[in-house]
Parts: structure tokens; C-alpha cells; sequence
């Protein structure tokens, strides 16, 4: 092989290479997103200090009053983790030490477990006053996405 | 009273034969299966943990869509070199230490909630078959908006003080089996758990800044055997029993919880109301306790560093001739967990506690009173290592090296002078949660 049969392969092996890398390089894009019912009448982002207050289950009912219904992935579950950690800003770790808090003294509850994304998706559709998160290509019109800051 | 309020006898130990005070306690049903030794009830997590299909991300069971019900079952072991910790830990470890605990919470409407929480535990002498109501309340959100919050409770809440006191008994919501004693003190535990009254609370969220402040007044439950050993010294002819009193605490989190910081303080009165005149009997007495814990904790991925310090003034009057006492302890820890990778936790704490200030190795005490001096102050090397199977199961096992007796929990030791003041623990406990 010559020298620049060499350089060539290379370059498109460091292409090939790239294209797998972006998506983590440019991973704003590939972060979770929130979602929630359709029928929410709310503003048309959530602050991070609001998203934080909902999930952290400090903030129980949006502006019309209803009541907030919060749906998670479990613990382990990657897009938690993602979500967690790039969204919300806070480790896994202090989300599930904030909710295991509440609930065993009784000052508030934890969020409703959800086992896949499907059933995220699921249940986020069909129940008002839900919010919940979700990987960008598994959004469709049964969820209005909430852009957040 | 929360185990803060020690009170130094300068009495002889009369300690009764123990029959312990019985609190609320009266169901046939678990008297019959908390006859069963520590063992079988090891036996019987064992098979609930191998036999049924480990629930990988067991959620809470919800019985409609308004009720939330939770619950934890933990077994401990215990194994110490002299002292007894949770039974008879000094001769071939003990079983003895079995928790269990269901809530439920349920919001009928957006603003209401009612809650609950029942505990059955097997600890130790005098804990054979405790079933207490831990806390039932009602909750009453006032104000919710984005930036602030405030609501009431009503009925029995968890005293709030510190960072660990309102979940004290899930070994999930703790960093050990056993916390920092010189600051949740075993001994006194029903003293510190929950109180009987209201509480007002309130929280402002700023940007990535969150304040919480909480205020309290009830009635502690300050009537058992052992909050009477513990303030007191001995089991008198007479009861403890406590009277309305006051609790707050201030919390201020920055950056989402990334530095953690707060003020507890308290207000606690209880009563000795004697039997008998003396001298077979104390007069009555009023005691106070009016402690402030400083609480300081700062988190990233994989690691936590989680520090307290706690000055305790206590102050026992005689209600015959208003002379009182005042004794100020002082306890502080510093502490150190490392989150090796998802699954394993690994905590190193530093942990001391005097009960006197001014008599910070007991030797004046031993002087007055013939007692040791080791009864007076405690410091624990603690270093554990935590494993989670999965969300739900977890088991944990510490070691401590303890220079001092101050906490040892006095129904297991009736006799301080048989104590030893350098001792070893070693501790295992398995716990399931849902």
C-alpha cells in the first residue's frame, strides 16, 4: 500500500471514528429531555430551579393548581443517570437520598417508577398532569416536550 | 431529650430487675412471633431474599393512584469484645437487632396529605417487641409556588435535627448501621424519634440554592425505661415524662446539594415525677435540655465528606427548692464515604463525644460518684463498607474501635462498673426496602 493509500484509509477510519464519537462530543443534543401530558397549560420553559423543585418532589402542583405527577426510570437505568446528572445537575446518588428522605419521614413521597421508556412514554401521554423524561428519538406527538434552560 | 440530655447520677444504682415499660406494645399476635431467637429471624430474610424473584427495581407499591406504601425490613449482628450492644454481643454476637417498617402516604386531594408509619423492632434488652407508631400526620400544603413553599403538620412528626435523625432506623437513609452515637445516641432513642404537635415548615428555592426551615412544638416521647436510664441514671420508683417542648431547624443547600449546611436546635422539658418521698426516691424534677447541632456536608460523584458538632447544655432543677445543675456536653464527628463504583460504599468516621465539658475525661465524675470515668466520654473509629445487589437489597459491615462507654446502651449494661473502656464491635446487617 502506498503512502497515501495509508493516509487515506486512515483519515476515513478517523471519519468513521468520529461519527460514532460525535453524538457524546455534541451530547447536549443527545440529552434526555422532559416531557409531559399534552393537556399542561404551562410556561414555555421550566427554569432548572422549577425542574429541580418538581423531580426533587418539593413541588407538587403547576400553576393551575393540579397536582404534578412525577414518573422516573430506575436508579440504575442509563437515561436516569444521563438525566440526572446533565439535566437536573445533581448525582443519582443525592436524587435517591433526597426521595428516600421524604418518604421515610414522612414529609413527602418518591416519583412513580416506570420500567422502560415505552412505558415512560406510555404513561406520560395518558396521565394528566404527568412529567417525565425522555431520549430525543423516542419523543413522538403523544408527549409536548418541555424545552429547559 | 434526645439523648443529648444525659443526666450524670450521683446516686447509687438502684437499677430494678427489668420489666420493661411496655409502650403501646400490647398485640398477642407479635408477642408470639417476637419469641422466635435472633436467628430464625435471619433464617426468614435469608428466604425472602433467595426464594422470591429478587425484584430488580421493585417499585412502591401503589395501591390507587393516591397511596403510596413503602416499607423496610432489616436484620442486624452484632459482635463486640466486652460491653453489650443489642443484647448479649459480648458472647458469641448477637441477633438481636430486627427493624422493620411500613408507611403509606396518601393525598385525597392536591393540597392534603395523610401519613403514617408503623415500626416493629427487636433490639436488645428491654426491646423485645417494640411496635410504635412512628409518625402519622397530617400535612397541609399553605403556599406552593415555584420559588416557595410553606405547609403544616399535624399530629406525630419525626423530630427534625441534624442530617440524619428524621429516618434514623432505614439503614438506607443512614451512612452506618450504628449513626454517630454522640449525636443520635441509641440509648435515648424514643426521646429523640418523634413528637406529638405541630410543626410549620417553609422552603424558598433560589438558583441552585434551596432554604428550609422548620419549627416544631409537641410533645416528645420521653415516658420509657429508657429515656428514665438515660436522664437519669437509674430506674426510680417514679416516671419521666415529658412536656411540651420545642424544635427547629434551619437548612441552606448550594449548588443543588453540593454543600449541605444546617442549625438544629431544640427545646426539650422533661419531668420526674417520684413515687416516693426521698430518700427512696429523687424529688421532683424539671429537667432541660436546649442543645444547637451545626450540620455540614459536602457531596460530588463519588464522594462525601459529612461533619456535625453538637453542644449540649442540660439543666436539672429541684422542683422542692429550685436549685438546679447544669452540666454542657459536647459531641462532634467527621465523616468520610467513598462510592467506589455504583454498587460498593466504602465510610470512615471519627466520632467523640463528652458528656461533661468540663470534665471531658471524667475524672471529676469518678471522684464524686465512684463511677468510671470511661462513662463519661466516648471516641469511635469507625470503618464500614456498604454493598447494593440491587435498589432494593443492601448489605452493610462496620467496625469500631471504641475508647469509652458513654453511649453504651444502659438496659444491655446495667452494671457501669462491669464495663470495659477500650472495646471492639463489629457489626453486619442485611435490609431490604420497597
Amino acid at each position: 500500500m502506498s503512502v497515501r493509500e495509508m493516509m487515506t484509509r486512515y483519515t476515513i477510519n478517523l471519519l468513521i471514528m468520529l461519527a460514532f464519537c460525535y453524538p457524546s462530543m455534541v451530547s447536549a443534543e443527545n440529552y434526555p429531555m422532559v416531557v409531559v401530558n399534552p393537556t399542561i397549560n404551562a410556561k414555555a420553559f421550566l427554569p432548572k430551579t422549577t425542574l429541580s423543585a418538581i423531580f426533587g418532589m418539593r413541588l407538587r402542583k403547576w400553576q393551575d393548581g393540579s397536582p404534578i405527577k412525577v414518573f422516573v426510570l430506575p436508579d440504575q437505568n442509563s437515561l436516569h443517570i444521563a438525566f440526572s446528572k446533565h439535566v437536573l445537575r445533581v448525582f443519582p446518588h443525592q436524587l435517591r437520598s433526597a426521595w428516600d428522605r421524604l418518604v421515610f419521614s414522612g414529609t413527602g413521597e418518591e416519583p412513580i417508577r416506570v420500567k422502560t421508556e415505552q412505558e415512560m412514554r406510555t404513561v406520560v401521554s395518558s396521565t394528566p398532569g404527568a412529567i417525565g423524561y425522555l431520549s430525543p428519538e423516542m419523543i413522538d406527538d403523544t408527549v409536548k416536550v418541555f424545552p429547559s434552560e | 431529650m434526645f439523648a443529648f440530655m444525659e443526666k450524670n447520677s450521683s446516686d447509687k444504682a438502684i437499677i430494678m430487675s427489668s420489666e420493661s415499660i411496655s409502650h403501646g406494645s400490647g398485640m398477642t399476635i407479635l408477642v408470639v412471633a417476637t419469641k422466635m431467637p435472633g436467628w430464625v429471624w435471619f433464617g426468614i430474610f435469608l428466604i425472602i431474599f433467595f426464594c422470591w424473584q429478587l425484584p430488580e427495581q421493585a417499585r412502591a407499591i401503589e395501591l390507587s393512584d393516591d397511596i403510596q406504601v413503602h416499607g423496610f425490613l432489616t436484620q442486624g449482628y452484632f459482635l463486640t469484645s466486652e460491653n453489650r450492644v443489642f443484647g448479649t454481643s459480648d458472647s458469641g454476637g448477637s441477633f438481636d437487632l430486627t427493624e422493620a417498617g411500613l408507611n403509606a402516604s396518601w393525598s385525597p386531594v392536591t393540597d392534603l396529605r395523610l401519613a403514617g408509619q408503623v415500626l416493629f423492632r427487636r433490639a436488645g434488652a428491654g426491646h423485645e417487641h417494640d411496635v410504635e407508631l412512628d409518625f402519622g400526620l397530617l400535612d397541609y400544603t399553605i403556599l406552593s409556588t415555584a420559588d416557595y413553599r410553606f405547609g403544616a403538620r399535624l399530629g406525630r412528626f419525626k423530630l427534625p435535627f441534624g442530617f440524619y435523625n428524621d429516618t434514623r432506623d432505614v439503614l438506607f437513609t443512614k451512612p452506618t448501621i450504628l449513626l454517630p452515637q454522640s449525636i443520635y445516641f441509641e440509648r435515648t432513642r424514643e426521646l429523640a424519634l418523634s413528637g406529638d404537635g405541630g410543626l410549620l415548615y417553609g422552603e424558598y428555592r433560589g438558583a441552585g440554592k434551596n432554604i428550609s426551615l422548620e419549627f416544631g412544638m409537641g410533645i416528645p416521647r420521653g415516658d420509657s425505661l429508657d429515656s428514665e436510664l438515660g436522664l437519669l441514671g437509674s430506674d426510680y420508683p417514679g416516671e419521666t415524662q415529658s412536656k411540651l417542648s420545642y424544635i427547629g431547624r434551619l437548612g441552606y443547600d448550594l449548588e443543588g446539594g453540593k454543600y449541605r449546611m444546617a442549625i438544629s436546635s431544640m427545646w426539650v422539658d422533661t419531668r420526674y415525677d417520684p413515687k416516693f418521698l426521698p430518700p427512696g426516691d429523687l424529688p421532683p424534677l424539671k429537667l432541660i435540655f436546649k442543645p444547637v447541632i451545626f450540620s455540614a456536608q459536602y457531596n460530588i460523584d463519588k464522594f462525601s465528606l459529612t461533619s456535625e458538632y453538637a453542644i449540649r447544655p442540660f439543666e436539672q432543677t429541684n422542683l422542692n427548692n429550685q436549685s438546679s445543675r447544669n452540666i454542657i456536653g459536647e459531641s462532634y464527628y467527621l465523616q468520610a464515604q467513598y462510592r467506589i463504583n455504583e454498587d460498593w460504599e466504602a465510610i470512615a468516621r471519627y466520632d467523640v463525644l463528652h458528656k461533661n465539658r468540663q470534665d471531658k475525661k471524667g475524672a471529676k465524675y469518678r471522684t464524686t460518684t465512684g463511677y468510671p470515668a470511661h462513662s463519661q466520654f466516648a471516641q469511635d473509629w469507625t470503618f464500614g463498607l456498604r454493598y447494593y445487589l440491587n435498589s432494593s437489597f443492601l448489605i452493610a459491615a462496620e467496625y469500631h474501635y471504641v475508647n469509652g462507654t458513654a453511649w453504651l446502651p444502659l438496659q444491655d449494661n446495667p452494671d457501669l462498673n462491669d464495663s470495659a473502656q477500650r472495646w471492639h464491635l463489629f457489626s453486619l446487617a442485611a435490609s431490604y426496602r420497597f
